[in-house]
């Protein structure tokens, strides 16, 4: 189809159709509700032959490809905030039975108050679920990495749930140039589903079922290993995608212009774009700084900070949600990877564009300007209002 | 530190009985803690409960691997649950049966009692008759085969149990007053060492559920007149747990060894096909005999 001007939801379509998906299921909900719809067109007219099951709610919608994963097909839904949330029992269900379910997630705030704004608060509280996480910067981004990881999570060292995420808005709802890659280049990258250990109907399996502690130690002990061997799985599953599509995004942790720089912004999400312009001005300037962008969060790349760590004095962590009683996830897990490393850089924590504020050039430069003069143990956020004193006395 | 180990089904009472133990052991002057563990099944699945008892405050809070006294609240038990695990060297084995304790298997050499809980509680009408309530009559009996608690104690513990607590008070006597001591049969085993089983990737189980005997569980067992059956299939589809097949012509067979007895079968046949009966002596029923 080559390149086509589409919205990130467009994208997350698109995907799911290359990606010849049997089973959809979901539920609607702003920002994502376009890409469910997009992918009903496909299947009404028959571009896509997949199943596509209309259900009453998310927890319904994420069980239905559940089941329809335990039989064996490849499965997809999308969701967004109040709807990721209602999820969450299924989440971990999934996750436990080694389903290879691929999930959209439109990155929006969390009620309340209401809000249809951008921010990380929805799947940061998913982040002990099992699943794979994606953060992805550009559409194209979002339609790669939705057909990587169904590679990923359906190889057999890995068999486990990954979810893609884009930021509400910002990618959701945001048409920009994608090179949309045709149906024989992805049947090259994406054979059907290998389809093993699954349920067969007819046969009594169980799975899931009742067990006492030892075996359940054992089996979450398979689901930590499986996460374990994401990284090596991701490295081979991103070279044989460049090798046909040539494009490649860079791995868990992808950096720019960190080979001489004393200062590490940390990113993730459509901040980084911003962050990328913003490190381009200040190295102009003269300022040895650098981008490092979460990619991957689950499994955490714990390794690839630590080698950045080895050369860098200063990082600054910028949050796109908050852990109340503590920082922004990504600050906190930065500084607990950092932890054990032979060289540990300062990690200071920030927080902004929560609830769809703008993270503009202008505060990111604020961010960079507070770690120049010292950084901050505390989290600050960068884009708080000082309150005007009340008019009465 | 004195440590007891409850092995009943649900509904017999073991949970309450460590709960009771505990209570005594207090009316004593003694520190107890008690605390049951059990699964999500339902009445007639194996349950346990743990009771320890020390002159001060106990700092553990883990299950009893290495326990004085085992008290199993049911024969069938003994085939089906490894209840001697653990139990110290001189500790004692307390079994409710009608039999001497020479009678009993035991895989390890272990010093035995015996009494005859169910007949008890038949007696003293406490439970029903299929499913007698055997715990006041076993602590009695625990009582005096260990001396840990006074007959007295146990007694006045019984104003923690819901119904019936003058017959309790008596059935609690009786165990006192029946209980045999003596030395189990023993019937060595192999002992395994403590392993993992070999796990699927994933929890998936590698036989179907269907071929867990569990029809020690029930009371009650499904009969299906098939001269009225449709071939609805609806017992089939609403069998929360693979008990019941389709024979080729489409008529439902029931697994009888797996088959637990929740009557769901009988409750939704449209034309009430199915009837519940007493399970009288079923293998390895219990309450019944």
């Amino acid at each position: 189809m080559g390149r086509q001007v589409i919205s990130g939801n467009a994208a997350q379509a698109h995907a799911a159709r290359l990606a010849r998906v049997q089973v959809v299921s979901a539920y609607p909900i702003t920002p994502q509700t376009t890409i469910v719809e997009t992918i009903a067109d496909f299947v009404a007219s028959g571009e896509l032959p997949a199943q596509y099951v209309k259900v009453e709610s998310e927890h319904s919608a994420l069980q239905c490809v559940l089941s329809a994963s335990a039989l064996g097909a490849r499965t997809y839904t999308a969701t967004s905030s109040q709807g990721l949330l209602l999820m969450h029992e299924v989440l971990h269900w999934a996750a436990g039975m080694r389903a290879p379910i691929v999930m959209g997630v439109v990155n929006r705030a969390v009620a309340p108050p209401w809000s249809l704004g951008s921010d990380h608060a929805d799947t940061m509280s998913q982040r002990d679920t099992g699943w794979i996480q994606f953060y992805a910067e550009s559409n194209q981004e979002v339609l790669d990495t939705v057909l990587l990881a169904y590679r990923l999570a359906e190889d057999p060292a890995v068999r486990l749930p990954a979810m893609v995420a884009e930021d509400a808005f910002y990618l959701s709802h945001t048409f920009e140039p994608v090179e949309i890659p045709s149906a024989g280049e992805v049947d090259r990258f994406l054979p059907p589903r290998d389809a093993r250990a699954v349920l067969v109907p007819g046969r009594g399996l169980r799975l899931g079922s009742f067990t006492g502690p030892v075996e359940y130690v054992q089996f979450r002990r398979q689901v930590a290993d499986a996460m374990e061997r994401v990284p090596a799985v991701l490295r081979n599953v991103e070279r044989e995608f460049e090798e046909i599509t040539h494009r490649h995004h860079g791995g868990p942790l992808s950096t720019y212009r960190t080979d001489d720089a004393d200062t590490v912004l940390v990113t993730m999400g459509t901040a980084t774009t911003t962050a990328r312009g913003v490190v381009d001005q200040l190295r102009a300037e003269g300022h040895r700084v650098g981008l490092a962008k979460l990619r991957v969060f689950r499994p955490f790349p714990a390794e690839e900070l630590r080698a950045l760590a080895d050369s860098v004095g200063r990082m600054g962590v910028l949050d796109r949600s908050f852990t109340f009683g503590e920082h922004g996830a990504a600050a906190t897990e930065v500084r607990g990877a950092l932890y054990g490393a032979p060289r540990r850089p300062s990690v200071s924590s920030y927080l902004g564009g929560l609830g769809g504020r703008d993270i503009t050039p202008g505060l990111v430069r604020k961010v960079y300007r507070s770690l120049e003069s010292g950084g901050s143990e505390l989290p600050t956020w960068v884009d708080l209002l000082p309150e005007e004193a009340p008019a009465h006395g | 530190m004195l440590e007891v180990r409850f092995h009943g089904r649900g509904g017999q009472g073991a949970v309450l009985a460590s709960e009771l133990l505990a209570h005594a052991a207090f009316l004593d002057g003694k520190w107890p803690q008690s605390f049951p563990f059990f699964g999500v099944e339902r009445r007639g699945a194996p349950v346990t409960a743990y009771v320890r008892i020390d002159d001060r405050p106990i700092a553990l809070r883990t299950s009893i691997t290495v326990p004085d006294v085992v008290v199993v609240l049911e024969t069938g038990l003994l085939r089906t649950v490894p209840v001697t695990d653990g139990l110290r060297e001189g500790g004692l084995l307390l079994v409710n049966s009608a039999l001497p304790p020479e009678l009993i298997e035991v895989p390890i050499p272990v010093r035995t009692a015996t009494v005859d809980a169910t007949g008890i509680a038949r007696a003293r009408g406490l439970g029903s008759p299929t499913m007698p309530i055997v715990n006041t009559a076993m602590l009695g009996a625990l009582a005096r085969a260990t001396g840990v608690v006074s007959l007295d104690a146990v007694r006045g513990s019984i104003v923690h149990v819901p119904a019936k607590p003058r017959e309790n008070r008596e059935a609690a006597a009786d165990g006192f007053a029946a209980v045999r001591s003596g030395e189990g049969r023993h019937l060595p085993v192999a002992r395994r060492a403590e392993r993992a089983p070999p796990l699927p990737e994933g929890p998936i189980a590698a036989v179907p559920s269907s071929t867990l005997v569990t029809s020690s569980w029930r009371t009650l067992r499904p009969v299906i007149r098939l001269e009225k059956c449709t071939r609805c299939n609806f017992c089939w589809k609403y069998c929360p747990d693979d008990a019941i097949e389709l024979d080729p012509s489409g008529f439902p067979v029931i697994r009888e060894a797996h088959c637990k007895g929740c009557g769901i079968c009988a409750a939704e046949c449209p034309p009430k096909t199915i009837e519940m009966v007493l399970d009288a002596g079923a293998r390895g029923g219990w309450g019944v005999r």
